[in-house]
């Protein structure tokens, strides 16, 4: 079965036809061939996955298509702006907070949440936002400063 | 990095991004009992499902006129698709190719499998039994025909060892005679898996009778040469292209999938893409479990007279390189301490669960963990403080090893004394908080080898356009193989690092390296591509004096071009240079070996090269009325020798902390029957932000002109022991067995009540 959504992704009106039970995630990697929504747990558990849907991370492996249906979805490739990158990622390159890097569009996805919705966090309130993001790398302190960094950055732009 | 902009903009292409047009998707049917001969597969119903091209049973395979169906890195005894026999759940019974994932998932949970089930053992003192059934019966005429075959080995024929590496050094019988103490235990660690956030993933291609695969692997060499062996092609018929990976830690190491992808693609004519899914990543491949015996025979002033082990790796199913593994571990377990008198017997051995092979640490992990917990016995039995007991036995350099080879450059104390520094070892090493909370520290040290013999080599060229490019081997796993490569080259040609390309590993373009493993890379591919540039460099100083007509000692290389020294009006472009040579572009090769190897039978020669070397210290904080253990603070020191890049350096040495963190405290696979009942992430758990240590420092233990020491694994194994160390210290009694649960430690600490009441 299928079904025909709209969304607005990254900033454009996409209209879609998904079957019924392809996730989010199916639609956005395969369907739209946007491969920065990585599988790795496939159970909501690693946040390898994470997207934003109306500005909420989600887990896109547990987010059937159809009920994102009139959503407005962002996913990394949908951050930066031609060649000028978001503060976050800007902050994640200055602090190297990375090494495999395949958790970090999700990453970088839930610290813009976090930082939407609290401009000037904790270490401790960034590790607890942060906790349903995996890297098996274990990049979690450099992660942490560059959040903290981003926070900053965003504060000073935005006064 | 070199390419952080690709990582933080996610566009960053992995193996698992890999696609062609008309290409199929492939599934796994997989064994649901531990041991069987297969009886019948019933392919008909999934044929029938729409989009179903092929679907390839054992039988298919023998079929197949010309094939090897059977391959291994070190022993071949692992068949592609199985033919007889299934050893183990999870084990590969049948291959489905179809045009959507979707009907290849579906059509492979048609196959009806029937298997006559076998006997099953699971337990490696079990599978040495002589009751105990066979998995695999090696045959001695034949014992090994695989091709990374750099040592020997010792299969014990007729029984599930398929390999048994011995040290035998001085008189171990002597040394407990000596000894004013003698003690025993038995340690153990559980099967762990690598859980790399990609999933395995390759794409195989025919064309013309050639084989092309692109894969996330760190062995792209051994896995051309293990592809042409089983489709009886000449090595320059298969091509390896490896993407960069998100992460691996040793589960891509010698060939996964792509024997099986590249199947599907020979029988379909279509090419094909295989990822795993995670539950299947949990059975394909994992840390070796072990159980480890030491006796140690000991002075009362603290000196070691004799040390007796007797290892046992669980390689489960099938050998892939745990062989190896047990001869790394087996001199691993030996520590790098100053013993007269050594008896080494480590075991591999068979048993019907998933695979062991590689793993972050190879070998050490397991070894440090039976070995340095045995250290703190010891200096407990003989009232000594651990740091002292362990300064007075460290190796020291010149001193030799229980292979029988000098070792120089040696840190080890030096590393040791800096952890323990680091978390404050004067003061005391344990005290209660009154409320049933009690804090203690911990220390371990631990030496690595690196793969010895072994070989790099590197070309760099620079075109017309003056752009340098490296031609290197070495994968791309988040360790920074591009940035660290580009940095020595751009050393020794005076150009910005970030300006240089370096061409991802394809063995159709970049030269020959072993592998990207044993923390080798930075320093073997490194020297390599060093010697290819400082060669670029003289032939670009030739041209250039040539042209200016001055001496060659009186040039230097700046910004992307030769000048004399000084006069930046005299300066020649390296493209000017390119051109005025009348190449298309120069290039330069380099090769870098490192010599040596061990006798398998005493375990005497030259086990490595040069040495990995690092302490771990930790403070730990145990609640004994729950059991539960809080790391305060972890620390490791590890020697680098010479830093090539301090970022990607200090992110390998908190990544290992990490990574030994989640080893010490909670990654087990749990097995029932051979099944296994934690294949994901959401039972089996890795460490996540909040698994932080309250503080978490490290340091880099480096000498001005010291060859560059590989950092990718060698903190990790110091810290489970550490831990182990510090937890054993804080509840007075011994947990023997990783990792340190709540309930584990609970257990201890009543055992320990019941001792004293």
């Amino acid at each position: 079965m299928e079904q025909s959504i709209t969304i607005e992704l990254n900033g454009e009106r996409r209209a879609l036809t998904v079957r019924t039970d392809a996730t989010l995630l199916e639609v956005l990697r395969d369907g739209c061939g946007l491969s920065s929504v990585r599988e790795t747990c496939g159970i909501g558990i690693c946040g390898a996955c994470a997207v934003l849907v109306d500005g909420v991370p989600i887990s896109s492996c547990l987010l059937l298509a159809p009920l994102a249906d009139g959503c407005r979805i962002t996913t990394v490739e949908g951050l930066s702006r031609g060649d000028e990158l978001h503060p976050v990622q800007r902050a994640f390159i200055e602090q190297m907070a990375f090494q495999c890097s395949y958790c970090t569009p999700g990453m970088v996805l839930s610290a813009v949440a976090l930082l939407a919705e609290h401009p000037d966090p904790s270490p401790e309130e960034i590790a607890e936002y942060l906790a349903g993001n995996l890297c098996r790398c274990g990049s979690y302190p450099r992660i942490l400063a560059a959040v903290s960094d981003a926070a900053r950055l965003m504060r000073q732009a935005s006064r | 990095m070199i390419d952080a902009v690709e990582r933080v903009t996610g566009r960053i292409r992995f193996s698992q991004d890999a696609s062609l047009p008309g290409m199929l998707h492939a599934a796994a049917v997989r064994s649901v009992v531990p041991h069987g001969r297969i009886a019948r597969i019933d392919t008909a119903a999934a044929l029938e499902v729409p989009g179903v091209v092929a679907v390839v049973t054992g039988e298919d395979l023998r079929r197949l006129p010309g094939l090897r169906p059977v391959y291994g890195p070190q022993i071949e005894d692992q068949p592609v698709v199985a033919l007889d026999c299934v050893r183990y759940v999870g084990d590969i019974v049948a291959l489905v190719a179809a045009e959507t994932l979707q009907a290849a998932q579906e059509a492979a949970a048609l196959v009806a499998v029937e298997c006559e089930e076998l006997p099953a053992v699971f337990d490696p003192l079990e599978a040495l039994e002589p009751s105990a059934p066979l998995l695999h019966e090696l045959e001695p005429e034949r014992p090994h025909e695989g091709t990374a075959l750099y040592f020997g080995i010792r299969p014990q024929f007729g029984t599930n060892c398929c390999n048994l590496f011995r040290i035998r050094r001085g008189d171990v019988a002597r040394g407990f005679a000596e000894a004013d103490l003698v003690i025993e235990e038995t340690f153990r660690t559980p099967a762990i898996q690598h859980v790399a956030m990609e999933p395995h993933a390759a794409l195989a291609l025919w064309e013309d009778g050639r084989l092309t695969v692109w894969s996330g692997t760190q062995t792209p060499f051994n896995t051309r040469q293990i592809l042409a062996e089983i489709f009886g092609l000449p090595v320059e018929r298969v091509r390896v292209i490896v993407p960069p990976m998100g992460g691996s830690y040793g589960c891509k190491v010698f060939p996964r999938i792509e024997p099986q992808a590249a199947l599907l693609a020979y029988v379909t004519g279509r090419p094909v893409k295989f990822v795993l899914r995670r539950d299947e990543e949990f059975v394909t491949l994992t840390r070796h479990a072990t159980v480890v015996t030491i006796r140690l025979g000991l002075t009362r002033d603290g000196r070691i007279t004799a040390k007796e082990v007797r290892a046992y790796w669980n390689t489960g199913a099938y050998a892939d390189c745990g062989p190896d593994v047990a001869r790394k571990g087996g001199f691993g377990i030996v520590g790098p301490y100053r013993i007269p008198h050594v008896a080494v017997d480590s075991r591999c051995v068979y048993t019907n669960l998933p695979p062991a092979g590689a793993f972050r640490g190879y070998a050490v992990t397991q070894a440090a963990w039976a070995s340095e917990s045995m250290m703190d016995i010891a200096a407990d039995a003989l009232g000594l403080d651990p740091l002292e007991f362990r300064l007075r036995n460290l190796l020291r350099d010149g001193e030799t090893f229980a292979t029988g080879e000098t070792l120089h450059d040696v840190h080890f104390a030096e590393c040791l004394e800096r952890a323990a520094a680091a978390i404050g070892w004067e003061g005391p090493w344990r005290h209660e908080l009154g409320d049933g909370r009690v804090r203690a520290k911990g220390l371990a040290v631990v030496l690595k080898g690196m793969t010895t013999p072994s070989r790099s080599e590197a070309k760099v060229g620079i075109d017309r356009s003056g752009r340098v490019t490296v031609y290197s081997s070495t994968v791309e796993l988040g360790q920074g193989a591009r940035t660290v490569l580009a940095q020595l080259a751009a050393e020794a040609l005076g150009v910005p690092y970030q300006e240089i390309r370096v061409v991802d590993p394809d063995t159709a373009r970049t030269p020959f390296d072993n592998r990207t493993t044993s923390s080798r890379s930075t320093y073997m591919m490194g020297n390599a591509v060093r010697q290819a540039a400082l060669a670029l460099r003289e032939r670009l100083l030739r041209i250039a004096a040539e042209r200016l007509e001055v001496e060659q000692a009186d040039l230097e290389l700046m910004d992307g071009s030769v000048r004399v020294a000084g006069a930046p009006a005299s300066a020649l472009k390296f493209g000017e240079l390119v051109e005025a040579s009348r190449q298309e572009a120069l290039v330069e090769h380099g090769e870098f070996r490192n010599q040596g190897g061990l006798d398998p039978d005493t375990g005497q020669g030259i086990a490595s090269s040069h040495w990995h070397q690092g302490a771990g210290a930790v403070e730990v904080e145990v609640d004994t009325r729950t059991g539960k253990v809080t790391i305060l603070h972890a620390h490791a020191s590890v020697y680098a020798g010479q830093v090539v890049n301090r970022h990607t350096a200090e992110l390998q040495n908190l990544g290992n902390i990490v990574f030994g963190l989640g080893s010490a405290l909670f990654e087990e696979l749990v097995y029932e029957q051979g099944q296994l009942v934690n294949p994901n992430l959401s039972d089996y758990l890795i460490p996540s932000f909040l698994d932080l240590p309250e503080r978490m420092t490290h340091d880099l233990v480096e000498r001005p002109g010291a060859e560059i020491h590989g950092l990718g694994e060698t903190a990790l194994p110091t810290i489970p022991a550490a831990v182990g160390n510090a937890v054993a210290r804080a509840i007075g009694a011994r947990v023997t067995e990783l990792p340190l649960t709540p309930e584990r430690v609970l257990r201890a600490i009543r055992a320990r009540g019941g001792e004293r009441g």
